[in-house]
């Protein structure tokens, strides 16, 4: 991930002539600095710690992950992308507000989308689809960044967090479903006599499975800053 | 106060926009919802059900369930499924309040004859991996064509676990939540002839 | 009269919303490394909580069903703990500047806190009647609190094992509250909701 980020930066650096109206390279490299801050970087549940509710709660199979996170995506794109639109209209003081009703607003969008069209899985996440607007999330990304940043910028910056959590949630759904049920994707995979190591889809497993894959991932990206320790929702 | 009413009016306008698109919104998609409700209705009954082919959920009556634990009145509903206007079953929902975990709907139907065509788990939170097989198929195919009148090889009712000497399976390490799934079914028999005992 | 004890002490301990229902993780997690600071959370969480969700009740039952705008519900109810929320923030400021000292700054995460938006929206879902929803209200964010302490306990001790660099903070930190998570299954069956 850091090559190509380094590649992006070096063509940027070595063609600085090539000047298109309305298209610079320098552009684009901010943009996709921006996604990929989010999805690896930043990873907002690995990393930042936060949404664990969300992330923890649903994530009993690979499809309940995979539903989450499109449904996370969505919003917090959206909510990046119009917070950032009207960033220079609403007034500083009635910030917090205005955006919490935009998220709200987008995540009743996405509730009732779903209890249309994809009634079997709005029920497996039941209260999970409202509790979208408490995701500390996309309350943080509006305040830390869509606030002050353009609206190509905070849609990247949505896109690359939504990604992230996507992504996240699939893999432990994933994870837990093999072990916890013994099925990937709803088919089983080690046989009848396979018995299932239940406490993976319990809520205790969810947060052991968690805290070491935290911990892996820590040691993986290799930072030196423990920043997980330090983050609530602010 | 005039920095005040600006800070009104932009909260306001953010407000009224979001309820606006929402309820616009909330129109274009009542009457999916609405299907889509109607649909897991109709094939939550008929999965209880041999093949039917008139408009279930249309064809019902209503009686006296008795009390629930607050003592309220319960009321039943009985569905009629019907096969070229002949009677092959009845579904109805019942509610074992005595699960592991808190209460655990089931969806029962019964043929003309008393005994049951069927059992689905609507809604339950039973521990996972423990009491919720009650959700397998195999569980749930122990009850198709018994009745309150059925009897095991030694001549006990068959309807009651393994355990209190019974025909149905329970599962290692969770007695509770099929002996309350059985109990309620036999209540659901019970109510389904005073029904027809009256009509 | 037993009915509302039973619902409180399954609220508080049988469904606890932190280690049963995985809700409210954020401050769970990030403002937990002290006592002092879990203290000072669960309190303001507390009190956001149980005046939130009356006010939530008060306004479905009058203002939303009969209106039909039921689906408005998330709007409103976060709308009302913001605005909640910044209230007390004002009123606690000017009338007793000690309290806001130390409950001051927990306020504003509160808005962000998932168990304080489930608790009126599982109200609903449930259709309490007023005394329940007051039971409940109050037992939700007393298990939030008591979960609180209880983690935040264990961590001020754990600050002086030695645990494996990577692990620190929130890694330990999930796996510890995995532990006891198991330990509150113990509860499960005890008393049915």
């Amino acid at each position: 991930m850091a090559e190509i980020n380094k590649m992006a930066a070096e063509i940027a650096d070595v063609q600085p002539g090539i000047q298109v109206p309305g298209f610079s390279l320098e552009k684009y490299k901010y943009l996709w600095s921006d996604f990929m801050n989010g999805l690896w970087s930043e990873n907002p549940v690995l990393k930042l710690v936060l949404g664990l509710c969300s992330t923890l709660a649903i994530t009993t199979s690979t499809q309940n992950g995979l539903g989450m996170g499109c449904a996370g995506l969505f919003v917090l794109t959206g909510s990046n992308g119009l917070i950032s639109a009207l960033r220079k209209v609403i007034p500083g003081k009635v910030r917090i507000p205005a955006f919490i009703v935009i998220i709200a607003g987008f995540v009743t969008l996405t509730d009732l989308t779903m209890a249309a069209y994809t009634p079997v899985l709005y029920e497996s996440l039941g209260i999970f689809i409202p509790l979208i607007v408490a995701n500390c999330i996309i309350l943080a990304r509006a305040e830390a960044f869509a606030a002050r940043n353009p609206v190509d910028r905070s849609i990247m910056d949505g896109l690359g967090m939504g990604l992230g959590y996507l992504l996240t949630l699939t893999v432990l759904g994933t994870i837990r479903e093999i072990f916890g049920n013994g099925t990937v994707w709803g088919a089983s995979i080690f046989g009848e006599n396979y018995i299932p190591m239940i406490v993976f889809i319990l809520p205790a497993g969810s947060f052991i499975l968690l805290g070491l894959l935290t911990g892996f991932f820590n040691q993986f990206t290799g930072s030196k800053k423990m920043t997980s320790t330090e983050v609530g929702c602010h | 106060m005039k920095g005040i009413n600006k800070l009104v009016i932009a909260l306001t306008a953010v407000c009224l926009g979001t309820a606006l698109i929402l309820g616009g919104i909330y129109a274009f998609t009542r009457d999916t919802i609405e299907k889509q409700k109607r649909e897991k209705k109709i094939r939550s009954l008929k999965s209880v059900l041999p093949p039917t082919d008139n408009e279930i959920d249309k064809d019902y009556i209503e009686i006296d369930g008795g009390k629930d634990r607050r003592g309220n009145p319960v009321k039943v509903i009985l569905y009629h499924g019907k096969k070229e206007g002949q009677l092959v079953g009845t579904a109805f929902s019942i509610i074992a309040h005595d699960g592991y975990s808190g209460d655990i709907e089931i969806m029962m139907g019964v043929a003309p004859d008393k005994t049951i065509t069927g059992i689905e788990i609507i809604s339950q939170k039973e521990t996972p991996g423990l009491g919720d097989k009650i959700l397998k198929e195999k569980w749930r195919s122990e009850f198709k064509g018994k009745s309150l009148e059925s009897k095991t090889d030694k001549g006990i009712p068959f309807l009651d676990v393994k355990k209190d000497g019974g025909g149905i399976d329970q599962f290692s390490g969770a007695t509770i939540t099929p002996r309350a799934v059985v109990k309620a079914v036999r209540e659901g028999l019970k109510i389904y002839e005073r029904a027809s005992s009256k009509s | 009269m037993s009915e509302l004890v039973l619902l409180f002490m399954s609220t508080l301990v049988v469904n606890n919303y932190v280690l049963t229902k995985i809700l409210g993780l954020c401050p769970f997690i990030g403002v937990t490394k002290k006592v002092e600071n879990s203290v000072g959370m669960g309190m303001a969480t507390m009190f956001v909580i149980t005046v939130a969700s009356l006010m939530a009740w008060f306004i479905d039952l009058y203002v939303l069903s009969p209106l039909h705008i039921t689906y408005l519900r998330t709007v409103i109810f976060i709308l009302i703990i913001a605005a909640l929320v910044q209230l007390s923030e004002m009123i606690m400021e000017k009338t007793t500047p000690a309290l806001y000292q130390s409950l001051g700054i927990y306020l504003p995460l509160i808005t962000t806190n998932c168990a304080v938006l489930a608790v009126p929206l599982l109200i609903m879902n449930k259709g309490f009647d007023f005394w329940e929803t007051l039971v409940y209200a109050i037992g939700a964010p007393a298990g939030f609190y008591l979960a609180l302490m209880i983690i935040s306990t264990i961590r001020e001790n754990l600050a002086f094992a030695k645990i494996p660099r990577v692990f620190q903070g929130a890694a330990i930190s999930l796996i510890t509250t995995g532990i006891l998570a198991l330990a509150f299954m113990g509860f499960s069956g005890l008393i049915r909701e």
